[in-house]
């Protein structure tokens, strides 16, 4: 098959709302965003205390937070299937092969780049605002928010490009999650199989479909500096 | 320039590449250990360097098709003599074979533990809404798996019914950690039986017969073929010295492959 058939039948699966396609595609955006729903204001709340206060070890906190921004997700994968796997620790559980197991992973992975961005927009930012805020009288957890508030679109901006990094993500979903069919096979684990299965056509859809997310995510991220910039 | 030093760059890569004879192996075959022992022996004895490209059988059939190997080493008989007959396949030898067997847990909740009708014990394992991981990939295996359900009254899913659409290892360690049945080859299962124990509960039906052949390809202006060292391999591999290497490899003692 042709890369132009192949296209022009991937087209036609998309739009005649190919049932097994979609569900890939419901599944990947269901464990990413979940993923970062969960990440999020755990990420975001340690970015900040980073930023706002002084404490021993501070610094290597901040170099491992950066250092993690590159951590290889198939690391993530091993380890998370060493601790899920029958014969581990969390064996118990049986997390392993489910998309609760690909969530926890995705999580991890968001973590960092969520928890760097706001340090590093919360570090930039003019620490004269808390200042005027807590001689407003504004107590601790007033004036953090009135910092963040101040930084929010870096936050979403870290939140943007976590779900970047997560929803085309194949390592670690392919090991913790299992490929299942209509459960744990989401985007990319799909188009890994469906091309060394040659149905191209299939992965080229899903790859139109995660192109358009990252296409939608950059124009997002645009939009959001555009706005953070005129502010 | 640009171009000539491209024609140059694609000239070096198609020379250093006729060199090599990339060989489509299936997973049982890697996951039984037996390729890792056939591939440097054949090296050894022929001088000839092996790429060996390892995927289900159905995507061996694939890559074949789209002329991404140069000769095929499979576990599908009827696709083996398609293969041929649309003119893709040239000759096709009987290599050695063995069997597949039904294995989970030693709980055995579908009660299928030492019947020998396969295509029933799938039925039970559907009917008592048991766990099974399918190959789903479309390999050797995966086919093997259609046809008992064929014979069975047809297919037909339940939320037990996981297709994972990976190796034979792999799935067979993924029914391991979910407690879940699997149709697995005796070779990857013996691999596999210390890190992944896994009981074999169904075993003995004729059906379960798994023959490995060797099928070289015809070349095509769009599908150049290394058909000197494929023939090499083809003869190679029905050789003496190779049938005593797969009648003597053994798993744990056991012996895995047997010979026609």
């Amino acid at each position: 098959m042709t890369l132009l058939d192949a296209t022009r039948e991937a087209f036609q699966r998309l739009f005649a709302g190919d049932r097994e396609l979609w569900t890939v595609v419901w599944i990947s955006l269901k464990v990413s965003l979940t993923a970062l729903a969960i990440a999020t204001p755990l990420a975001v709340a340690l970015g900040f205390w980073v930023a706002a206060n002084r404490f021993v070890g501070r610094h290597a906190v901040i170099v491992t937070l950066q250092g993690l921004l590159s951590f290889p997700t198939v690391v993530v994968g091993l380890v998370l299937y060493l601790l899920f796997s029958r014969s581990g620790p969390m064996g118990a559980w049986h997390l392993l092969f489910t998309q609760d197991a690909m969530i926890v992973g995705q999580a991890i992975i968001a973590f960092p780049v969520l928890a760097a961005f706001t340090l590093a927009a919360v570090q930039g930012a003019d620490p004269r605002l808390r200042e005027t805020a807590v001689s407003l009288g504004a107590g601790p957890w007033r004036s953090a928010l009135t910092s963040l508030y101040e930084v929010r679109f870096a936050v979403v901006a870290g939140v943007l490009n976590g779900f970047g990094r997560v929803i085309s993500e194949v390592g670690c979903s392919m090991m913790v999650g299992g490929n299942i069919t209509a459960y744990t096979r989401n985007i990319p684990t799909a188009i890994a199989l469906e091309t060394s299965k040659g149905d191209f056509a299939q992965g080229i859809a899903l790859g139109a479909v995660l192109m358009a997310f990252a296409l939608g995510v950059t124009a997002l991220l645009a939009l959001t500096q555009r706005e953070g910039g005129s502010r | 320039m640009r171009r000539s030093l491209a024609s140059l760059l694609l000239c070096a890569t198609t020379l250093a590449g006729a060199a090599d004879l990339r060989l489509g192996a299936t997973y049982t075959l890697e996951d039984s250990g037996i390729l890792a022992v056939i591939v440097p022996a054949f090296e050894a004895a022929s001088g000839v360097k092996v790429k060996a490209l390892v995927a289900g059988t159905g995507q061996v059939m694939k890559y074949a098709e789209n002329g991404d190997v140069d000769v095929v080493f499979t576990h599908s008989r009827v696709d083996e003599e398609k293969l041929i007959a649309r003119g893709i396949g040239r000759a096709r030898v009987d290599v050695m074979y063995n069997d597949f067997v039904i294995a989970g847990p030693a709980s055995d909740p579908a009660r299928v533990g030492g019947s020998r009708d396969a295509a029933a014990a799938l039925k039970r394992i559907r009917a008592a809404g048991a766990k099974f991981v399918s190959r789903g990939d479309d390999s050797g295996t995966h086919k093997k798996e259609r046809q008992l359900w064929e014979a069975a009254g047809g297919f037909e899913a339940w939320p037990g019914y996981l297709s994972a659409g990976q190796g034979a290892g792999r799935t067979l360690m993924m029914a391991h950690e979910l407690d879940a049945y699997d149709l697995v080859d005796r070779a990857t299962h013996r691999q596999l039986a210390r890190k992944h124990p896994l009981a074999i509960l169904v075993q003995g039906d004729p059906r379960l017969l798994n023959e490995y052949g060797v099928t070289t390809l015809m070349p095509a202006p769009a599908r150049p073929v290394n058909e000197r060292d494929a023939a090499k391999f083809a003869a190679w591999i029905v050789s003496e010295p190779a049938r005593r290497l797969i009648a003597g490899y053994r798993i744990e003692g056991e012996a895995v492959f047997k010979l026609r």
